[in-house]
Parts: structure tokens; sequence; C-alpha cells
């Protein structure tokens, strides 16, 4: 990929990795959503975006469709809550992969945050249409948690990808 | 022969399924579909069932740090605190060993009466504990997950309570868990007496000041209610049996322009606590319903 500034050339990802991560940060949204703390950012929600916007070919929507239901059985919300919401997430994902990586990470930050409150907002309305009450105020902080992670995931999900692989004698570069 | 020369689909190479767009409109509007189904038609539920029963290994493996640490901390808990607790729990069981003895002999006198009168004998409810495994993690409603199931003979609106009071009611049923609606949640109802004047009345859930409570409905402003009235279970649902302790008067307002008065009680149930027990829904072990068909 060419960049605009001095960027490492990253090795090809691990699928491996991928499943691996997206396990992870599932496993991190169910113990955070144990605590019922309404501001806790949604970790499955940003890794999403985060592939969908690296590899968009990897992770599509139907396994971003899968992941939402796992959420919503575990939660205990409506089914297809957040499968809508991360559905949507992975759209805007993919029809922005291809600008997005041209800007240093503040800018990308500015411009993924809408997509956040999209999706936060997803949730919210069909929950607010199906008769609920809004559950409180901190949970508008949850996008821009999510938001501000987006450094943190660029950090340790392309930490693999950046490893100096191995030079020997037939292999120089 | 010149038209199938002409390959007018794009080669392999750039072969990418269907468009986004199409993929986004097909997922939303399945999801679409899962909402409205699970909220009014209620077919999702096997789906429902089959899904949580699958991650439950996973839940459980997500909740042993919580466990853990709780363990730690009980573990490190003063020598001093553990003696209290002990005499606290030793006063407990004298006092109500004194009640639980007029309590037989109030009860042999109440079936004595109710044969002379000739009412329906009150029913021993079957009852089993379970544990509280987590709250929900749903902001917008409040339940909690209990490790009893439909292998442990759950019926789904089963009444819990616990040493306090009424908890709420089984509103859903997994093979091997359950899901409990507390009397808190604004969709839950239960219909109580008000103790001291025998008027009966519903109640919902509400959140008053940030606080989980629940609400007395229609009650008319001109009603005999008092603050610290304890409120009862009435029995008359079939489904909560009769007398279980429900909540406590906390608030009330009453105002010229509304013709209801506004109630709140705040519950006698600990909602936090450890163990709950589950009842049999009255109306399932009530002899005379069982008979007929």
């Amino acid at each position: 990929m060419i960049m605009s500034r001095r960027e490492a050339l990253l090795l090809p990802v691990s699928p491996w990795f991928i499943a691996l991560s997206l396990l992870v940060s599932l496993l991190f949204s169910m113990l955070l959503g144990l605590s019922q703390a309404l501001w806790l950012p949604d970790i499955l929600a940003v890794s999403i975006f985060f592939w969908g916007i690296h590899q968009p070919r990897r992770v599509g929507m139907a396994t971003t469709f899968i992941l939402g239901l796992w959420m919503d059985v575990q939660q205990s919300s409506l089914l297809g809550q957040h499968a809508l919401s991360y559905v949507v997430l992975n759209y805007f994902a993919f029809s922005m992969h291809r600008r997005l990586l041209w800007f240093p990470i503040k800018e990308q930050m500015l411009q993924i945050a809408p997509f956040f409150i999209l999706s936060g907002a997803i949730g919210l309305l069909i929950r607010l249409s199906t008769g609920d009450d809004f559950p409180g105020w901190p949970m508008l902080l949850s996008p821009f948690i999510e938001t501000l992670l987006w450094p943190v995931a660029n950090f340790i999900l392309l930490a693999p990808q950046r490893r100096a692989h191995d030079p020997d004698a037939n292999r120089p570069i | 022969m010149a038209l199938e020369s002409l390959d007018r689909s794009p080669p392999p190479f750039f072969r990418v399924g269907f468009a986004p767009l199409t993929k986004l409109i097909f997922f939303s509007a399945l999801s679409l579909l899962l909402v409205f189904g699970d909220k009014q038609l209620q077919f999702t539920k096997p789906l429902r069932a089959g899904l949580s029963t699958l991650i439950l290994p996973i839940q459980w493996l997500v909740l042993q740090p919580g466990e853990a640490l709780s363990a730690m901390g009980s573990y490190f808990q003063n020598l001093d605190q553990a003696q209290k607790n002990l005499k606290a729990a030793e006063l407990k069981v004298l006092q109500q060993s004194v009640r639980s003895q007029q309590v037989e002999q109030l009860q042999i006198e109440n079936q004595n009466l109710r044969q002379l009168m000739g009412l329906q004998a009150n029913m021993a409810v079957a009852s089993q504990t379970a544990e509280v495994l987590f709250d929900v993690p749903d902001p917008y409603n409040q339940r909690i997950v209990l490790d009893r199931g439909l292998l442990k003979d759950v019926a789904l609106g089963s009444p819990v309570i616990d040493a306090g009071g009424v908890v709420g009611q089984v509103t859903r049923v997994y093979p091997l868990t359950c899901e409990v609606t507390l009397l808190t949640d604004r969709d839950q109802s239960i219909p109580v007496l008000n103790s001291r004047t025998g008027a009966r009345n519903i109640t919902s859930g509400d959140v008053l000041a940030g606080q989980p409570m629940i609400e007395l409905k229609f009650v008319p402003a001109s009603a005999d209610v008092k603050e610290g009235d304890l409120l009862t279970t009435s029995g008359i649902d079939g489904v909560y049996p009769a007398g279980l302790q429900v909540a406590r008067i906390s608030h009330i307002e009453r105002r010229v322009d509304i013709s209801f008065a506004r109630i709140h009680a705040s519950p006698l149930a600990e909602l936090k606590g450890r163990h709950v027990l589950i009842l049999q829904p009255t109306a399932a072990s009530a002899p005379n319903k069982a008979k007929t068909p």
C-alpha cells in the first residue's frame, strides 16, 4: 500500500490472527457488558470496524452479522439489535476503506467518529421504537471512547504484521 | 457461436460476490425481521435458546475472573467481620425460631378454622433454590440470570423470591439457565394487597431519583394509603402465592390536577443477593385446575 508518509511495509495478515482478535474482543465486550456501566466502549465494534477497513475481503457482513447475533443473545437484548448496528458499521468501513488510510491517524479518528455514533444510535433507536426507556446519558460517551480506542487498535491489531521478517542470505530484504 | 465467445461476465479475478449495498440491505432486513419477531411474534425463541446454550461455556469463562476476585476478597475478609456476621446470623435464627414456633401453631389453628368454614386449603408451594449467575448486561431492562433451567423443571412464569420478599418472575427459560425479570422492571406487574387496609392494587416497575422502585398504579388520590404500608402478594393472579412480602410504600405524591396519586414503594427483596428461591406458579399446582382438562 502506498502511503503519503513513512510507513513500514506490512507483512500479510494471518486469518487466524483476525479470528483470534475478533474472539478476544468478543470476550472483552461480554466482560465489560457484565458491569452494566453505560459509558463503556463496545470493543467488538472497534475491531469489526478495524478489520472492515484493513481487510474488507476477510471480514465480511455475514461474519459481522453472526457476531452481532452472538452479542444479542449474550446481552439478552432484542435479537438483531447489535447485528444491525455492526452490519451498518461494516458497510461504512467497506465504503471508506480505500480512502481512510491515506490520512494521519488523528484525521482518521475524526472521520470514523460519526460511524460509531451512528451505530450506537441505531441500537438506541431500535429500543426506543419498541417501547423501552432511555437508559441514561452516560451511554452517549461510549462512541467517543470507541473512537479514542482507534490508535490502540491500530497499534495492537497491526503489531503481528509489523514484525521484521528474518532476512537471510537468500532473501536480503 | 460468436455470442458464446463474447464472455460478458467479469473474469474471476474481479468477482467479489454481491455488491456491498445489496448485502447491507439483505442483512439489515434480516436484522429488522428478527427484531420484530423477537418483540412481537416470539418466533425467535428456539433460535435464542439454541444460541444461548451454545455460548454458555464461553459465558462461564467470562464470569471466572469476577468469581475469582470475589472469592479472593472473601478469603481476605478479616476474622472480626466473619464473627460479627455469625453473631448476627445466630441472633436472626433465634428471633425467627420464636416466630416460626408461633407460625406452626397458627398454621394448625388456621387450618382448623378453614376446615370449619369450608374454605379451600392453602397449598404448600413446591420450590427450588437457585444461584444468581449475573445481571443481564442489557441496560434497557432489569433482569438476572439463574443457574436453573428446563432440565431442572423451571416453568415459564414461576415466581422468584429471596429472604426479603418477591424478586420477580421467570420470563425466559433456556435448557440450563433461566432469566428472571425483576419486579422493578418497567414491564413487570404484580397484583398486591395493602396489608393494612386490604385494598388490592397492581404495581409496575419504575425508576425514582435513580433508584429502582415499584409504582402503585391506578390508586385514586383520595385512597387510604400511608407511607410505611406493607404490600403483599394478593394471590388472585394464579402466579404468586398469597401473602409474600413485596414492598413497603415510601413516597406518596397527591396532586390537585390529577385524580390518581403517584405512589412509589421500595422493594423488600435484596435484589442483589446471591441465592434465590424459584416457586412453582400456583395455577400449575392448584388441585382443582389440574383436574379440568
